[in-house]
């Protein structure tokens, strides 16, 4: 009773200057506000603005910013504040669900990589080597051009293409982990070797894992952007940042309405900035040994 | 270093080899006849099926799988490349008018982010924790945070429309052909590709660099009376070079990526729109044949800049 005590307090008190440290990081701090405040308006779009992000209405295009539509509306009548605050649940949906996938495949890929070695260690590095030197955007949109856009297939390829460098941070951890003496008590203790994986070694190599899943958010925001306004991203009737943005293609938007891509180019940076001083913020708590 | 040169390149063949073998596949399992896509369609037009299963005899279609992807290889290492699905031109009289465009918009991006990046990473680095470390510093997180068709969209407002001084997109003006108006249309289709490089490279040239300049031959250095420019440039930068090319080797697909973008952005006829053009025809031969292209002239670049880090940094021969 009185160990669990200590132990608690202990753990409190990691928890306490571990919070501390973050908090020092002001610009952390405000990447965390400002993230949170840009989650909390996606998901109150309902409440903030009437107008359905999708509903067209031909009488109203191209309005200028007004009381009744502060951003104006697009070139087919769309309330651009509606869209974008809509817009803002996709984007970060795809980018969380995106970055999770990714996480899991790689570390679990990493784990089993780094722990057996041999040749399957050989295998996975060289398919995760084949993988990096192929350009991404071109590889993402050779298999968009294969299985066809939709949101669905967008997610399963960025997974598919993302998660090599999560494999290589869980790798390099587990190799060094499986030489520590808790792993050895394991084994000797006829502990499996998939427990001993996924129990004992990757809860070990979190904190890395955690940061460096952060800043894929922000990577695969930017990417879904940029192949959105490529208009090989997610469908039309799907809103995201992008996919505004994609209007911006021609060079009377860009004068005339300079509102319709401005606002949505700047939430991605916001969110996108936020997202990596948020990370450096956790780096600096959860993976202090690296750069 | 003969021997480095070498090993480098033999770990690049199967790396080739494997990239190709996928493409290969990938195209055995699109839909159409392979006759299709090796005859080019106005021979195939007025062709009877004798004629097409003799043909398919002599293309060696019956043989098996490896061996045809042999004899593919082989003609793709001569330059046939095959024929587009949609539009039935060459492919590799495609490629001749768009690649060596794209390759000189990705060559002018890393020589401005090469030299702007590693002189403010120089910069910031040797001015720790001052102003203008700062500015640099946060200057380059919100280089590597802002989609870079946002910041060309920007430039293409403020410097073509408002401003007036530079074209809004486009390879060059119509009767033109010289170097120096090309360049007018280069200027900031280059200089918004480099901007995601030369933020990285910043970032990461001033965390090298204070590494080495916490070193004991520095500190050496200084105490022999060297002046601070001497020690920073030619015993520090000197130093903190070499894993900074390391980097830039790993980078250069992610540049090759940005091209696709910057080239939408200023309606630049090159290689990406090439690439979407084909996908929006749901023309996968061209796409599958082209993304390989591109991979490999990426992956022999980055090579090169890795033997490049070598030459540069004698340690790196020992293994």
């Amino acid at each position: 009773m009185k160990k669990t005590k200590v132990e608690k307090a202990a753990a409190s008190s990691l928890a306490k200057r571990n919070l501390q440290k973050f908090l020092n990081n002001k610009l952390a701090v405000v990447g965390a506000v400002v993230l949170l405040l840009i989650v909390l308006l996606s998901v109150c779009a309902p409440l903030l603005t009437p107008y359905d992000p999708l509903y067209i209405d031909v009488s109203q295009k191209g309005l200028p910013m007004s009381q009744e539509h502060p951003l104006g509306t697009d070139r087919v009548g769309r309330d651009v504040l509606a869209r974008i605050l809509y817009g803002g649940r996709m984007t970060i949906l795809i980018g969380v669900v995106s970055a999770l996938g990714a996480t899991l495949l790689g570390a679990v890929l990493g784990c089993v990589s780094g722990y057996y070695g041999g040749k399957i260690d050989k295998v996975l590095v060289y398919i995760s080597e084949l993988f990096q030197c192929f350009p991404q955007y071109l590889l993402i949109l050779l298999l968009v051009g294969l299985v066809g856009q939709s949101t669905r297939n967008l997610l399963v390829i960025f997974i598919a293409t993302g998660w090599t460098g999560m494999m290589r941070i869980v790798r390099t951890r587990v190799m060094s982990l499986k030489e520590e003496p808790f792993v050895e008590s394991c084994r000797a203790n006829g502990i499996r070797g998939l427990s001993i994986m996924f129990h004992h070694m990757l809860p070990n190599t979190l904190g890395p894992v955690i940061v460096n899943a952060t800043l894929q958010v922000a990577g695969y925001i930017l990417s879904e952007a940029s192949l959105s306004f490529l208009g090989m991203g997610v469908p039309d009737d799907v809103v995201t940042w992008g996919n505004i943005l994609n209007a911006a293609k021609r060079l009377d938007i860009i004068q005339t309405m300079p509102v319709l891509w401005i606002a949505p180019g700047l939430a991605i940076a916001l969110v996108v900035l936020s997202i990596n001083f948020f990370g450096d913020g956790l780096r600096d708590v959860l993976d202090p040994s690296s750069l | 270093m003969l021997k480095f040169i070498g090993k480098k390149i033999l770990i690049l063949i199967p790396k080739l080899l494997l990239i190709s073998l996928i493409v290969f596949l990938g195209l055995q399992l699109l839909p159409g006849d392979a006759v299709t896509r090796t005859v080019s369609p106005e021979a195939y037009q007025y062709m009877t099926e004798e004629q097409l299963e003799a043909l398919r005899d002599s293309l060696g279609l019956n043989d098996p799988i490896l061996i045809q992807y042999f004899r593919w290889l082989g003609r793709f290492l001569t330059g046939d490349f095959g024929y587009s699905q949609a539009s039935g031109s060459n492919i590799a009289q495609m490629l001749a008018g768009r690649l060596p465009y794209t390759i000189e918009l990705a060559g002018w991006a890393v020589v401005i982010a090469d030299l702007i990046g590693i002189l403010f990473g120089f910069v910031a680095a040797v001015r720790k924790n001052k102003p203008i470390d700062h500015i640099l510093t946060s200057g380059s997180v919100l280089g590597i945070s802002v989609p870079e068709f946002f910041f060309g969209l920007v430039f293409i407002l403020i410097f073509s429309l408002k401003l007036n001084w530079l074209p809004t997109g486009g390879r060059m003006a119509a009767g033109e052909t010289g170097f120096f108006s090309r360049v007018r249309y280069m200027i900031l289709p280059a200089f918004t590709l480099s901007i995601a490089l030369l933020a990285t490279l910043t970032r990461y040239t001033r965390g090298c660099m204070l590494d080495v300049l916490n070193k004991d031959y520095i500190k050496t250095a200084r105490s022999k009376g060297l002046g601070d420019f001497v020690v920073n440039v030619k015993h520090g930068l000197r130093n903190a070079l070499p894993p900074v090319l390391v980097l830039l080797c790993f980078r250069l697909p992610i540049l090759v990526s940005g091209t696709v973008i910057v080239e939408t952005v200023f309606n630049y006829p090159a290689m990406g729109s090439m690439i979407l053009d084909a996908i929006s025809a749901a023309d996968m031969t061209v796409v599958m044949v082209t993304t390989m292209v591109v991979a490999c002239v990426t992956l022999i670049a980055s090579n090169l800049v890795d033997i490049l880090t070598a030459a540069l940094d004698p340690r790196v021969r020992l293994d």
